[in-house]
């Protein structure tokens, strides 16, 4: 269960010159913000009030810039809202996204072991289950001991997905891996996101694509400019 | 007016809010210990396995500059720094000083480099700096090695002094944690402390009685150079390892309160702007 009441996020854009380089330049190709403030600050949402029950999926559409990511984040405790409330019942898997949860250096078995730390896993049921892990992934023997910087966009989100379905996260937030891939890729996470959906888990999908979106989602809503239309 | 100022600070201080944040943060370390675990291990097995000669790094560092300085005060520049042989004096003040030094170094970009898992999955961002720390300790325990092995060699006596060197090393590991909080985390506002830190650490480094002892200096001098705890720390380790010589109680006590205070600040200050570190990194 996850309600958002009346969620507020302000980002200061004097922050983005800190930001990633690899960041900067992804965002260059993607939009361009603009402050709709006067002292240089901007409102990425306004006032955005949802709730999604257990075993939902609700999917997130809307251009560019308008928002969706900072509510995944926000869901994910990873930042805050300038304003506003939420309840959330339920363990948060990491965000899947490009480049997903990982620690950049460490290879995918010991990124497992972080991973499934961090969603509340000890070491020894790690141990047990990481062999599960990997053959879910579907990676390679010699991908696995390699550091994950060196893997592809497919890769990462393989990996991602294996780790947080053996964990007991049940809330999962999926932001634009569907637009990354070939479509081998495509229809292996269609199949992964409607085999998370059957296991009873709650889950956000970010997609640019309508039909898979409604393939998967019970609800979609729609975002421009932080206001859900 | 004044009164009501230290009002102010006391309950900033002993705010529920904070005393909140402190246990939070001892809960965390509790209930994330394998995370901990795990990220200190596998940077301890990084670090080593891809040197040839592995641990001997965390010993070369402090014994390096115990020759070069015993080299450079016994040939070129023949003083006499203290009654004791040079390479102990040197060496039990460089071995707390390397795990500083070593901690900071390693503490300052981490949160950085870790953008990737800090933009996308919520944890305590403590765990991080921590775990760095740790890692200092272990290099820090190795070249502890080394020191009793000098010991011996110098015949040193032993005397019930040493005890005093926990207490002191607890006040070490305070000033450490709050400063690797504090500027890990300044490191993601402004990436100048890390260019900056190389340079910073050099100059305390000779602000730091390592190879020199503050026994002969004037009071003045004396007090100026307690500005950095690290004398009174460092100081006071050699005292009670090699010249068998005790702490004044009065003095820990007070430096030992002005850490407290300093450790408390830097985790309230720390677990305030964590929430901010996705947003701006
Ligand atoms: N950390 C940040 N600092 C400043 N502005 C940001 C930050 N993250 C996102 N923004 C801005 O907030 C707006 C919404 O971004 P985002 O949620 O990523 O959009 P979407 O995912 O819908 O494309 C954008 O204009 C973006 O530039
Ligand atoms: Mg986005």
């Amino acid at each position: 269960m996850i309600t958002l009441n009346d969620i507020w996020k302000q980002y200061k854009l004097n922050n983005i010159t800190h930001r990633s380089i690899r960041e900067d330049v992804v965002n260059l190709f993607k939009h361009k913000p603009i402050s709709n403030q006067p002292d240089g600050t901007f409102w990425a949402l306004k006032g955005i009030n949802f709730s999604v029950k257990k075993g939902q999926c609700l999917g997130l559409y809307g251009p560019n810039g308008s928002g969706k990511s900072t509510i995944l984040k926000i869901i994910g405790n990873i930042t805050s809202p300038t304003r506003g409330t939420l309840q959330i019942n339920g363990r948060i898997a990491p965000m899947i996204q490009q480049g997903a949860g990982f620690h950049l250096d460490l290879t995918g078995r010991e990124n497992i072991y972080v991973n499934a730390s961090i969603l509340g896993m000890t070491i020894k049921q790690i141990r047990k289950n990481i062999d599960a892990i990997i053959e879910f992934s579907g990676l390679d023997k010699d991908m696995i001991d390699v550091a994950v910087k060196k893997y592809s966009t497919g890769m990462y989100v393989r990996l991602a997905f294996s780790v947080a379905v053996h964990t007991e996260a049940d809330i999962f937030l999926i932001d634009e891996i569907l637009a990354v891939g070939d479509e081998d890729f495509k229809k292996k996470c269609m199949n992964q996101i409607l085999h998370l959906k059957k296991s009873g888990r709650t889950l956000i999908v970010v997609t640019h694509n309508m039909d898979q979106m409604e393939a998967v989602s019970d609800r979609i809503i729609y975002i421009n400019k932080g206001v859900i239309q | 007016m004044q009164f009501s100022n230290i009002l102010r600070i006391k309950s900033f201080f002993i705010s529920y809010n904070n005393i909140i944040k402190m246990l939070k943060i001892y809960r965390n370390l509790i209930q994330y210990k394998d995370l901990l675990l795990i990220l200190t291990w596998r940077e301890i097995s990084v670090r080593y396995r891809q040197t040839t000669i592995g641990i001997a790094w965390a010993i070369i560092q402090p014994l390096s500059l115990m020759l070069v300085f015993s080299f450079i005060f016994t040939y070129l520049m023949p003083t006499k720094v203290s009654g004791y042989p040079k390479m102990i004096f040197f060496y039990a003040a460089l071995v707390p000083w390397t795990f500083f030094s070593t901690a900071i170094n390693y503490a300052i970009p981490c949160l950085v480099n870790q953008y990737n898992l800090i933009t996308k999955i919520y944890f305590p961002r403590e765990i991080l700096p921590i775990s760095q720390i740790i890692v200092a300790f272990v290099d820090f325990l190795l070249a502890s090695i080394l020191f009793v092995f000098f010991m011996f060699f110098y015949n040193i006596s032993l005397t019930w002094y040493v005890l005093w060197f926990f207490p002191l090393f607890i006040q070490l590991i305070l000033f450490t944690v709050a400063m690797s909080l504090m500027l890990s985390s300044l490191n993601v506002f402004y990436r100048d402390v890390n260019v900056a830190s190389g340079f910073v650490m050099r100059l305390w480094f000779f602000m730091t009685p390592i190879f020199y002892s503050i026994d002969a200096l004037s009071i003045k001098i004396k007090l100026l150079l307690f500005l950095n705890p690290l004398t009174f720390i460092i100081e006071n380790m050699r005292r009670c390892l090699i010249e068998g010589r005790g702490v004044i109680v009065w003095q820990f006590l007070i430096v030992s309160v002005i850490l407290l205070i300093y450790f408390f600040a830097s985790i309230v200050y720390f677990k305030k702007i964590e929430r901010k570190f996705a947003d701006v990194i």
